[in-house]
């Protein structure tokens, strides 16, 4: 997958350059607060709650200051990324026990038919491996510089 | 969505998380993920199972059986499933607080908001 491919799945509105959240829980709910906030609230419940489970089943902090939330629900009709950051850093249970500073969510409906889901998240781990990117994801204060630092990758 | 449809629509998910899990174990170990909490979703299921009336947990379970996935989003007032027309009567208050199936293949349907 492109770099250009991967952006197009992130909007500005789903976008969070300073969280306000200070536990793994409040930024789950924070995140998906972005998503259709004046719906019900429903949606907003079946997403954390597949959110929470999917933490359930192991951190998505895979360490290095970074955390990918991701999984696939019936409410959600396509596949979208969100970006959210902590300066601060958040105690996430990440793998190498470190707060978490970069979060990018990662939801995808049941059908998937051209079968996104998992490149797309392979894609944005590739890229924020690298050192550079991170640094700058942490310096980016809107949705420009989030995309331009993500172009940065050596695969694009 | 009532109670009862937003507990199913969670099943669903769950399920679905569930297989994958099973499915692309190597693949989401290769990209860094620890996985190893299937138990955990397990519990998690049964919870969920145990918040259901006893015949709308029977009902997914025979089409999950059937067709691998027993929720079908709506659109159109058609079931995606199986892309029968489902009466528009389906929409309206007669319907509230029920489970609503397709008349034709069985499926759950899900109505979008």
């Amino acid at each position: 997958m492109k770099v250009e491919d991967l952006l197009s799945f992130f909007d500005p509105k789903h976008c969070i350059f300073e969280l306000r959240a200070s536990t793994k829980d409040d930024t789950l709910e924070e995140i998906v607060d972005l998503i259709d906030p004046e719906k019900d609230g429903t949606n907003r419940q079946i997403i954390l709650d597949m959110l929470r489970n999917r933490e359930a089943l192991g951190s998505t902090a895979v360490g290095k200051g970074i955390a990918f939330p991701h999984g696939r629900s019936l409410v959600v009709s396509r596949l979208m990324a969100i970006f959210a950051r902590s300066s601060s850093g958040i105690p996430f249970h990440s793998l190498d026990g470190e707060p978490t500073y970069l979060f990018f969510a990662l939801l995808a409906p049941p059908q998937d038919r051209s079968n996104l889901y998992l490149p797309a998240l392979g894609k944005i781990i590739e890229l924020v491996r690298e050192d550079a990117i991170r640094e700058r994801l942490m310096q980016a204060e809107n949705f420009d510089q989030f995309t331009a630092a993500m172009r940065e990758g050596k695969q694009s | 969505m009532n109670p009862q449809e937003q507990l199913l629509v969670a099943l669903q998910d769950l399920d679905l998380m569930l297989k994958e899990t099973e499915d692309s174990r190597e693949e989401l170990s290769r990209l860094g993920f620890d996985v190893s909490g299937l138990e955990e979703l397990r519990r998690a299921r049964l919870h969920l199972v145990s918040q259901l009336d006893r015949g709308n947990v029977t009902h997914y379970e025979n089409i999950l059986k059937r067709y691998g996935r027993a929720i079908t989003p709506v659109t159109g007032d058609a079931c995606l499933g199986c892309f029968a027309k489902l009466p528009t009567s389906y929409r309206s208050s007669l319907y509230e607080g029920k489970v609503r199936t397709c008349q034709s293949c069985g499926r759950i349907l899900y109505y979008p908001e």
